[in-house]
């Protein structure tokens, strides 16, 4: 369960003298849904709400928790419990070739290399990347890309995968392929997208506007008064 | 983005000696072929190690074509160089300066083309390991390595990815319409790096 309390987000301004900027403000959640979708404008608050979830940004104000965890106290921990994807996934790829950026993953629970290096191969082949393994991730396409860093992010076994606008730069296959696998997850999955087919699979929606939590609903009356915000 | 063949070249498993052979042993070969051009400083002793250096990859199936693909930025400093060296009218620095450089490339590219990065790392780690005596946390060290080898790629995109931008705007001959976005683009890389290190937990994890 991810409970947020009283939660603002705020970064000081440019100028001295000028009010902070505040990017999230009197965010009240509790997410236990399996599959829960933020939506929203550009620039409305949803990287930041998702970033909250792993403990990547801190509340200025108010407490993020993870199965009771504390993200400002106990970050190592909220991380293993929560895995992050982000929108472009050469951002999130750390080594140069996928076995080895799953391999970097594994590093934690797995002790020897060799095994490491046969299970990375292994999980890649069950997400139907095997055969790119040890290519440059530079090579990949983007779907490829994302599918590895889905691989890595789950090579950790994390009970939460945050995704933010995981298909905003992949073609339809690629999208609908994603999608499928999102779908099927184990993991309890809090997805931001501005694919609003992809927000309706989901089981509970939350729109942000202008830093706010401005609906929480059951995603077909979210998306009908996200559209009519947008309007 | 446009992204480069990197400087140092990618791993792709093969079944040549160079690939067989131990990592601490390519590291000895990296220097042995990089040190004698530059004391000896002759330029028929840089060709021949050059030679050399590009038949010990094409032993290990790595063909010059894909030896030499160090990308055109590095052509254009060693061509630079040349030049230099033979407009102040020094011929044989004109060959070795350049040359030299090339040699310390493919020594460095006869080692990361014939092995993974993991074993890299685990040389260097082991090679370093002394230093964990002195308060060093020398996995921190090796994961920043990997980072920065898998960074610049993406690096040299960036700066082609400003060319094509400046080229688009007719502002090709302009060297700070090139540099200003290049850097803003690697500040903002290196940012996303540090939340992708953070966001899987290997931050804590290294400075164990």
């Amino acid at each position: 369960m991810i409970s947020l309390r009283d939660v603002r987000v705020a970064v000081p301004a440019l100028r001295p003298g000028d009010p902070d900027k505040v990017l999230l403000d009197d965010v009240n959640l509790e997410l236990a849904e399996r599959r829960i979708v933020v939506i929203g404008a550009n620039g409305s608050g949803k990287s930041t709400l998702l970033r909250l979830l792993n403990g990547l940004r801190l509340p200025s104000r108010g407490t993020v928790t993870v199965d009771g965890h504390d993200t400002a106290k106990d970050g190592k921990q909220v991380r293993k419990l929560v895995g992050f994807i982000f929108t472009d996934p050469l951002s999130q790829l750390l080594m140069s070739t996928p076995i080895e950026d799953v391999e970097l993953s594994l590093r934690a629970s797995v002790r020897g290399k060799a095994e490491r290096l046969a299970r990375a191969q292994a999980l890649l082949d069950a997400r139907g990347v095997g055969h790119v393994a040890h290519q440059s991730i530079y090579d990949l396409s983007g779907g490829e890309r994302q599918l590895v860093s889905l691989t890595s992010v789950l090579a950790v076994e994390p009970t939460v995968v945050v995704a933010d606008e995981p298909t905003t730069l992949l073609d339809l296959r690629n999208k609908q392929a994603l999608r499928e696998i999102f779908t099927h997850l184990d993991q309890q999955l809090v997805f931001s997208t501005h694919d609003l087919e992809f927000a309706l699979l989901a089981e509970r929606a939350i729109v942000v506007d202008g830093g706010r939590v401005v609906a929480d609903d059951e995603p077909g009356n979210a998306v009908a008064y996200y559209r009519d915000l947008m309007r | 983005m446009n992204v480069h063949a990197s400087l140092l070249g990618a791993y792709h498993p093969q079944q040549g000696w160079l690939f067989r052979l131990g990592t601490g042993w390519k590291y000895l070969l990296l220097l042995a072929l990089s040190l004698p051009p530059i004391l000896v400083g002759r330029w028929w002793f840089t060709v021949a190690v050059a030679l050399l250096a590009l038949g010990m990859l094409w032993s290990s199936g790595i063909g010059p074509r894909k030896a030499l693909r160090v990308g055109w930025m590095l052509w254009s400093i060693l061509a630079t160089m040349a030049v230099y060296q033979l407009i102040t009218l020094q011929p044989e620095l004109a060959v070795t300066t350049p040359g030299n450089v090339l040699i310390a490339v493919l020594a460095s590219r006869m080692l990361t083309l014939t092995t993974s990065t993991p074993e890299l790392l685990d040389a260097l780690v082991r090679g370093l390991a002394g230093l964990r005596r002195l308060g060093v946390n020398v996995d921190q060290i090796a994961l920043a390595i990997a980072v920065m080898v898998r960074s610049i790629p993406y690096l040299m995109g960036a700066f082609d990815d400003s060319r094509d931008a400046a080229r688009a705007r007719g502002r090709d001959g302009n060297i700070v319409s090139l540099l200003i976005p290049t850097m803003v683009s690697a500040v903002a890389y290196a940012q996303s790096t540090a939340e992708a290190l953070h966001a899987r937990g290997l931050a804590e994890r290294e400075s164990r």
